[in-house]
């Protein structure tokens, strides 16, 4: 009776899942609801996770919970702890979730609601959450190692070694375009940038606390701090409203730029208790609450998306970024479907601190859709704007002109409605200046969320006050990737200039630290420089090379896992980890082709870098501007570079593991597993 | 009511420990358990008379604040925050 009734349920959730999926899918005759896609997104979760994480966790992986978890055998205090399941998963979810699932899809709405949307369900549930489990049971399996480690025990030490690389690749690149998110967000908008510069001092003041007057008290300090932040966003109307005031804070994009940059360099040279910390702990509470908040506004006011299904843009023209739904799309979405970047946190403290292999599933697989569906919630805000004032919002000057009349005229030229008027009149209401030319997706972002969270309270009154609060959410919460990023760069660049010269590798050396700080700030320092100088936004080249290195990284850590399944004699079942494997092969390698060589000069650098050197030389520049043209040119060049050195380094993994899986399946090498012994569990069964 | 005091407890504990509030109890709890663990293997019959002290064992816990500060060092030289 129990089953039949289990199996009516399941079937309900199914049905109700396939019909949102096809009212998103099929329904043209009128704006669809929220309501459709967060049924379609939750019940597909919930399928996936009940019966195809529950196949891999059975059948796949064989989790086994009579084996002693490296927080069992190797319990520190410190690093290998145990912990409940439902503890670890907001550690691994805070951990996991960053600023890519929510600009991605903001970005990636250009296409129209349909492909972002079907993609961050569809990859997630067979791609992401598979990848962050199966990395996550590997690294329980062998002491809670890395994915470098395990790149160079099971697949081959050039593994590992491509493995560390992509790691810096991406971490430079994901540095400078969330640096570049901020300085487009924040630019000409004194509320916003006196919102985000008060956290600077609340964090110092969070951090003088835990350190000096109650050590450790995090809750306590970090309830204050987000307080103290709330008052800045409020008090940063009256900021706006004073000329004096408003002028101090009203920065131009290169004099953010300067000030991340030299933020960025303090952040990873001071003690890591005075700022990084406390910052991330501020950071966490507010994404978590914004996220949480996001969620129960989308239900309640249940907005209508205005965005087709689908935009002229799919053509590979689109003002937010050049490219085609294939491969870009998925390129752009990143890490709200599938991230490499989490391969790591799951190759990281989560092993180490895992109680049982079972606990795997829920927290590898159960985090990541809870990832996916920020996603979703996303994609939700930006569509729910009007699409005129979606492009308004997300192009470059250089697309649609640089006042509200030309860009009006250029997005009516695409078939959009938008009143020149309407721009003013909503940067009014949101407390800017104008709205104009704000790429990189979180201005728009912010929009969404505010007209969302102002129909749950406040209304239109709380309009400015709701936009600021998202623009600071996000900003903080980015910068504290930026921070705790160019922190780890830095060990990771002493790591490796440890083997040039001793002492540069040296943890404790200070001029080791100022050194290695100056080199890893300066390498996302140029980028982040080369975008903001970009005439087309920056957004349009180095997002797509951002999305290509999160990728790459992503089949890096697929190769691990096939590899890894082949040695358990699981060949039967590798079609789990290689089908998402040879899809982000297929999207990396034609993204990388695309942006070196494509022809149109909004996708291939190196044809925008002939470009401009033919006009140089046929005397088009003029004398003034040939410096910035031979700038320009020079970084073009410098990112087809980077993507073709990206490129290869998948390449070259990719022959280095199908040697090794050739040779085991063909028995001239032995399928030598680097796990570590089995030793049975001295806890009682089933104990959280 | 006995089950709202049960459930607000529950809540507040998760909170903290997702928070990283109760981190410093729970490296006592476990500087006991291993100190336990030790003592076991040496004699049994030391494990049931240290059964509730946190100083059992070759060295004395961390204070608090060398707790916070050796855990901070260790969370950001690893990465800990994604994209």
């Amino acid at each position: 009776m129990k089953s039949i009734l289990k199996m009516i349920l399941w079937s309900a959730i199914a049905l109700a899942g396939a019909s949102a999926l096809a009212a998103i899918a099929f329904e043209r005759r009128e704006p669809l609801s929220a309501v459709w896609f967060v049924v379609a997104a939750v019940c597909t979760y919930l399928v996936a996770y009940r019966f195809y994480s529950k196949f891999i966790a059975a059948k796949v992986l064989a989790l086994d919970d009579t084996r002693a978890t490296p927080s069992e055998r190797l319990e520190d205090g410190h690093d290998f702890v145990p912990t409940s399941k439902w503890v670890l998963i907001g550690h691994h979810f805070a951990a996991i979730a960053g600023p890519g699932p929510l600009v991605g899809p903001t970005l990636a709405a250009q296409f129209g609601y349909l492909p972002g949307t079907l993609w961050l369900i569809v990859g997630a549930a067979l791609g992401g959450c598979v990848q962050d489990f199966i990395i996550l049971f590997c690294s329980i399996r062998r002491d809670g190692k890395s994915l470098g480690q395990m790149a160079r025990e099971e697949v081959s030490k050039r593994g590992g070694m491509i493995a560390l690389l992509a790691v810096l690749a991406i971490m430079i690149i994901l540095l400078a375009v969330v640096a570049l998110v901020i300085v487009k967000a924040l630019k000409e908008s004194p509320w916003g940038t006196f919102t985000l510069a008060m956290t600077i001092p609340i964090a110092l003041l969070m951090g003088i606390y835990l350190r000096y007057v109650r050590p450790g008290r995090v809750l306590e300090a970090s309830l204050g701090g987000v307080a103290l932040v709330m008052l800045a966003v409020v008090s940063g109307q009256w900021v706006n409203a004073s000329p004096a005031w408003s002028s101090a804070f009203t920065l131009t994009g290169p004099a953010l730029a300067i000030a991340i940059i030299v933020y960025g360099y303090a952040a990873s040279a001071l003690p890591v208790w005075l700022l990084l910390a406390p910052r991330d702990y501020l950071s966490a509470f507010i994404k978590v609450g914004a996220i949480a908040a996001l969620a129960v506004g989308v239900i309640f006011v249940r907005p209508t998306l205005e965005m087709p299904a689908l935009t002229r843009f799919v053509d590979g023209n689109g003002p937010v970024f050049a490219g085609k739904i294939f491969p870009f799309c998925f390129i752009t979405i990143a890490c709200g479907a599938i991230s490499g970047f989490h391969a790591l946190i799951s190759s990281g403290t989560t092993p180490k601190m895992i109680l049982r292999e079972s606990h795997a599933r829920m927290i590898g697989y159960g985090a990541m859709l809870m990832e996916s569906f920020v996603g979703v919630m996303a994609m939700i805000a930006a569509c729910a704007l009007q699409p005129g004032v979606y492009f308004a919002i997300n192009s470059p000057a250089g697309i649609v002109g640089k006042t509200t009349d030309a860009a009006a005229a250029t997005i009516r030229s695409w078939g959009f409605t938008l009143d020149p008027q309407t721009m003013s009149v909503l940067a009014q209401r949101v407390g800017e200046h104008t709205l104009l030319d704000r790429t990189g997706g979180a201005p728009s972002l912010a929009v969404g969320m505010a007209q969302i969270f102002s129909g749950t309270i406040g209304g239109e009154r709380l309009l400015s006050i709701w936009y600021h609060f998202a623009i600071m959410f996000e900003a903080l919460f980015i910068l504290t990737v930026l921070d705790a990023g160019t922190r780890v760069g830095r060990f990771m660049v002493q790591e490796l200039s440890g083997h040039i010269w001793k002492p540069l590798g040296k943890s404790g050396s200070t001029a080791g630290i100022l050194a290695t700080s100056a080199l890893m700030v300066g390498a996302w320092g140029y980028f982040l420089w080369q975008g903001v100088q970009d005439p087309l936004g920056g957004i349009n080249s180095l997002w797509p090379l951002f999305g290509i290195a999160n990728q790459l990284l992503a089949c890096v850590a697929l190769v691990v896992a096939t590899t890894i399944l082949l040695k358990m004699g699981r060949a039967r079942w590798i079609w789990v980890t290689l089908a998402p494997m040879v899809w982000l092969v297929a999207i990396t390698m034609t993204a990388s082709f695309q942006k070196i060589f494509s022809a149109n000069l909004r996708i291939g650098f190196l044809s925008q870098a002939n470009a401009l050197a033919a006009q140089i030389s046929s005397g088009a520049i003029p004398a003034d501007k040939i410096v910035v043209t031979q700038r320009l040119i020079f970084n073009n060049r410098l990112d087809a570079a980077v993507t073709a050195v990206l490129a290869v380094m998948i390449l070259v993994l990719l022959v280095e593991a199908l040697g090794e899986w050739i040779a085991i399946l063909s028995g001239r090498k032995a399928a030598l597993l680097h796990e570590s012994p089995y030793i049975a569990t001295r806890w009682a069964e089933g104990g959280d | 009511m006995k089950i709202v005091r049960n459930c607000t407890r529950n809540i507040w504990s998760w909170i903290r420990q997702v928070s990283g509030d109760a981190a410093y109890e729970n490296y006592l709890r476990s500087t006991r358990r291993i100190a336990q663990a030790e003592m076991a293997r040496v004699d049994p019959r030391i494990m049931q008379a240290a059964c509730c002290s946190t100083r059992a064992g070759s060295a004395a816990p961390l204070t608090r604040e060398e707790f916070y500060l050796h855990a901070l060092r260790r969370r950001y030289s690893t990465i800990s925050r994604c994209c």
